[in-house]
């Protein structure tokens, strides 16, 4: 049974949700915004690259490598607006070009910097706190004892809701998802409020690839992000472009990630690697069955050509 | 609005311009593949600066090693087969409104069900065991892609999300036989254990391509056939270029959807198939890596033609081989042909894009 809801299983969870949820809520900004990015996967990957060649070669972890993540995947994002938004190309496939340049650059930064070695680079990750609220029965080990970036991240979806959804910006920014033609026509600045949502959305997904070098893994290598850029993706999907929806949904992925991380270690009845096929069968499987409830922003991946004729 | 339509553009300027202006659309196309070409060259080259390796040694090296020889230009085909028939896939799809981002998924299937084959007909004659290797690796393709297909049709679930998770199944599962029961326990990797020298593509001559190249061309071919000359293919091309008149004209849709995204799933499927009874001859955890993304992007730059995807892939079944070679030499990581690949592509769309607006060519 601890194998499914021991302390151990639950923290991992919450720990494993981070990124996932820091990669979704950038997701949400961009998509609400009425622009698909489908390179999410690689500006998580290229993020934990950059963080990773940073905080190794300065050796003092934290906020210049953190810096160097959420540059890394801004600049994507910034392909990512000057192409969909300026240029008006497909949001699939500019997405996906994007995608592949970003798994190789991630690679190649790597290579440039850190070179071949033969035991791979690592770095330390920063520790768990122990602070006294951990005294609380059952929640308290569970929820705080925890790197502090955690706390953060979980608090951090009440100013994002805030944004969304009681500022002006936030009300521009879901009304140019759902229709930017009408947002043009009240004068407000579409081609702008696109552009930042993008960037904002992947400092965001940056700063969930930075994670995985400082908190979880404390390296890098090609298999580190292994989809869970995709499974973020697949997060907003679920949780229906709700902000409020966000963090269940990203719970149960992880949740799912924690339970094949400590049955690999607790028994070998079933292979490691079925097990980790379940968050992206469950993927399916939800996404098949809430499909017909979810509704996408009206301009979602929908060219916009502000001066076309209608 | 329950679906999120992400459909590729149809609205290109090659194939919509009109007769009188063919000449200069061919001009067109050759200026914006040429500066293409040019953008990853000069690419290439400050890698390799920053790589510490001089350009101009570098560079020749790679095109000698993947066009230089009959024997270079035998290995640059066997590279290409994998993408001629994932970016065949993914362009057959595309044709009826589908986007397969799961080619990665279904040539680890098929290459798991070819490998599956080879082990269960090891006794048969080999004309019996090679064709049972190819078609266990079109079903293999095409079982992992019905999932997405029904979904879609059903439930109009968006076959892109559906079948990249799959991408990641498929990988697992290969990672579990190459550990676990199909383990090669001589080599104490993630590999498979040989298939029998019976059920393996033999070369079409001494050091050649092997059969696979033919397998391949046939195939290409025979979608063309479909698509273009059949009943079938009328009707995926009416779905995908407007559903709502198909449906009208009679149509049926999710016949059409199901039909064009098992048909893509078996032809890269048998792409896996090719890897594993051509190249490796057992199945390998981790090969052919990335081809799916590949795929798209080679059926992008063809603008979904079953015609073009020929020789864009060729190109960049070279500048694999060519980089793979530099990889010896120089230890270039082999994902930095994705930087470039990526780049060509979004160069081809910046200037196709700036041309069309500026009414240059």
């Amino acid at each position: 049974m601890d194998a499914y809801l021991g302390d151990a299983v639950l923290r991992n969870a919450l720990l494993f949700c981070i990124p996932i949820l820091l990669a979704a809520f950038g997701e949400l900004l961009i998509e609400r915004a009425g622009i698909l990015n489908l390179s999410i996967e690689g500006m998580v990957s290229l993020g934990a690259s950059a963080t990773f060649v940073v905080a190794y070669s300065t050796q003092t972890p934290t906020t210049l490598a953190v810096v160097a993540g959420a540059v890394a995947s801004a600049l994507i994002g910034a392909a990512l607006a000057h192409l969909t938004v300026d240029r008006n190309l497909d949001h699939a496939t500019v997405g996906l070009a994007l995608l592949v340049f970003s798994l190789g650059a991630a690679s190649l930064l790597y290579r440039l910097v850190i070179g071949v070695q033969t035991t791979p680079a690592r770095v330390e990750t920063l520790t768990t706190l122990e602070p006294f609220l951990t005294q609380i029965p059952v929640i308290g080990p569970i929820l705080f004892r925890q790197p502090w970036p955690v706390w953060i991240v979980l608090l951090g979806i009440v100013p994002m809701w805030f944004l969304l959804h009681r500022t002006t910006i936030g009300l521009r920014l879901r009304a140019t998802g759902e229709n930017p033609r009408s947002m043009d026509s009240l004068g407000v600045p579409v081609r702008r409020i696109r552009w930042s949502a993008v960037l904002a959305g992947s400092v965001l997904i940056g700063l969930a690839g930075a994670t995985y070098p400082l908190i979880l893994s404390g390296g890098w290598s090609e298999g580190t992000i292994g989809g869970r850029g995709w499974l973020a993706l697949m997060v907003v999907i679920l949780a229906r472009w709700k902000v409020g929806l966000l963090l269940p949904a990203a719970f149960l992925f992880a949740y799912l990630d924690a339970v094949s991380f400590s049955l690999a270690i607790a028994t070998h009845a079933v292979p490691t690697q079925v097990i980790q096929m379940l968050p992206f069968v469950l993927a399916i499987v939800v996404i098949g069955s809430s499909y017909g409830r979810a509704r996408a922003p009206g301009s979602l991946a929908k060219r916009y050509d502000r001066e076309a004729r209608v | 609005m329950t679906d999120v339509q992400v459909l590729p553009d149809t609205r290109n300027a090659t194939t919509a311009a009109p007769p009188a202006r063919q000449g200069s659309a061919r001009v067109r196309v050759a200026a914006v593949y040429g500066a293409a070409a040019l953008a990853v060259l000069l690419l290439d080259a400050a890698v390799l600066v920053l790589l510490g390796a001089d350009p101009l040694v570098a560079l020749p090296d790679m095109l000698s090693s993947s066009v230089g020889s009959l024997p270079a230009v035998s290995q640059t085909i066997e590279r290409t087969i994998p993408l001629l028939l994932g970016a065949s896939a993914v362009a057959f799809a595309m044709r009826a409104g589908l986007i397969n981002l799961g080619v990665d998924g279904q040539i680890q299937t098929g290459a798991i069900a070819a490998t599956g084959a080879a082990f269960a007909f090891a006794t048969a004659p080999t004309l019996l065991v090679v064709p049972a290797v190819v078609i266990a690796g079109a079903i293999g393709g095409a079982l992992i892609a019905a999932p997405p297909a029904v979904l879609r049709a059903r439930l109009g679930v968006n076959e892109l999300f559906t079948t990249v998770m799959l991408n990641f199944v498929a990988i697992l599962a290969v990672e579990y036989l190459t550990t676990g029961p199909w383990t090669d326990a001589a080599t104490g990797e993630a590999i498979g254990r040989p298939i029998d020298l019976g059920a393996r593509l033999s070369d079409l001559w001494d050091r050649g391509p092997h059969q696979g190249a033919l397998i391949a061309l046939a195939l290409v071919l025979g979608l063309w056939l479909l698509l273009f000359r059949t009943r079938t293919g009328f009707m995926l091309r009416a779905t995908g270029s407007n559903p709502l008149a198909a449906a009208y004209g009679g149509v049926d849709a999710r016949r059409a959807v199901v039909t064009a995204m098992l048909l893509s799933g078996a032809i890269a499927g048998i792409a896996g198939a090719i890897e594993v009874a051509g190249v490796h001859g057992r199945l390998i955890f981790g090969m052919a890596t990335n081809f799916g993304y590949l795929s798209v992007l080679v059926a992008v730059l063809a603008r979904r033609s079953l015609v073009g995807v020929v020789p864009v892939s060729f190109a960049f079944g070279a500048l694999i081989v060519g980089s793979d070679s530099l990889q010896r030499s120089v230890n270039l990581p082999a994902s930095t042909t994705l930087v470039f690949q990526a780049v060509t592509v979004i160069t081809v769309l910046v200037l196709d894009q700036t041309l069309t607006r500026r009414r240059l060519v």
